[in-house]
């Protein structure tokens, strides 16, 4: 387990947090297209917004929190297991395009993310329903992870704009030493 | 390109694997929609729908366009129900026991572009464009 500093494990939760309502208030919209799994894919942002300003491991605690709390709130078993695969391919996804990218161009990385989301769910739809007719979706998941990954990556990187680096603390508290300032940019 | 930094040719590099992909998927998609319309103006077929659970075949039931419109529904080992109608040459669910009624908004379908999925109950309605059913009028050799 990592020592995080008290400053970051709060900034995190609060991440985590935020991530879960995103969730819940996209949950309760009425689906856009009536495809399964094309989905705005909000809860991204704040995925995306950790793994730029802190680090892989630390947007993998966000993800996680946030899969496991809300199949606690309002998911199922099923729904559980399809945010698990979605969720790692994405943050992998994310994860390979941000070393690519060093941290610049997030619509790019979010739009990697959804599409790796996407495939990752698609797989195991086929897992569990066995049927290779499920693949057919796949041009229609390409295309809205696109357009979706557009748009959340555009709210992430705004998003980045206003949350400051820890290391520019308040003067109000003296800094201490936490020594993982994460990704300078 | 010399004088970029690596990052910015990785961006041009994934900008350009991100139109493919688009272009590529609607591509494909425009073909799918160029072929069904094909199949049905030349009305020879009767589409078929065949309803899978768990992967393994359950009916088949032919789509035709004057039959009377019926109801059947069907259970799966988990308890979990889906109600469908077939009317008019179409295919849909008219209630099912799931929690987000994906595939009650997915409507009814009546031609292969799509298939209708019940992720939860693991139900999935493709159709097909079934065998001719009309003997063609000539066949020239």
């Amino acid at each position: 387990m990592r020592h995080f500093s008290t400053r970051k494990l709060t900034t995190l939760a609060l991440l985590a947090t935020l991530s879960l309502a995103v969730y819940a208030i996209e949950s309760a919209l009425p689906p856009l297209v009536p495809i399964p799994g094309v989905k705005l894919g909000l809860a991204n942002i704040i995925t995306l917004v950790s793994l730029i300003r802190f680090s892989t491991q630390d947007a993998l605690y966000v993800l996680l929190v946030r899969i496991l709390l809300s199949a606690l709130l309002f998911g199922q078993a099923v729904s559980l297991l399809y945010s698990l695969a979605g969720g790692f391919l994405c943050l992998v996804g994310m994860t390979l395009v941000h070393m690519l990218l060093q941290g610049h161009f997030p619509p790019l990385i979010s739009i990697f993310g959804a599409l790796c989301h996407n495939v990752g769910q698609l797989m195991i739809a086929l897992l569990l329903t066995g049927t290779p007719g499920v693949l057919s979706y796949l041009p229609f998941l390409l295309l809205s992870g696109i357009v979706t990954g557009l748009f959340t990556g555009f709210c992430a990187g705004f998003m980045l704009r206003y949350l400051k680096p820890l290391k520019a603390a308040s003067p109000l508290i003296p800094e201490e030493d936490d020594g993982n300032s994460g990704q300078s940019r | 390109m010399r004088g970029l930094p690596p990052y910015r040719k990785n961006a041009f590099i994934l900008t350009a694997m991100i139109l493919c992909i688009s272009f590529g998927s609607a591509g494909f998609l425009g073909l799918r929609l160029w072929d069904i319309r094909m199949d049905s103006s030349n009305g020879r077929s009767v589409p078929v729908a065949d309803i899978y659970q768990d992967g393994s075949l359950l009916m088949s039931i032919p789509l035709t366009r004057d039959a009377e419109p019926y109801t059947f529904t069907v259970t799966g080992d988990t308890g979990g129900y889906n109600e469908i109608l077939v009317t008019d040459g179409q295919i849909g669910i008219l209630s099912a026991s799931c929690p987000d009624k994906l595939c009650i908004h997915q409507g009814f379908q009546r031609t292969s572009l799509l298939p209708i999925v019940c992720l939860p109950n693991r139900l999935v309605i493709r159709v097909h464009e079934g065998e001719s059913q009309i003997p063609p009028d000539a066949v020239v050799y």
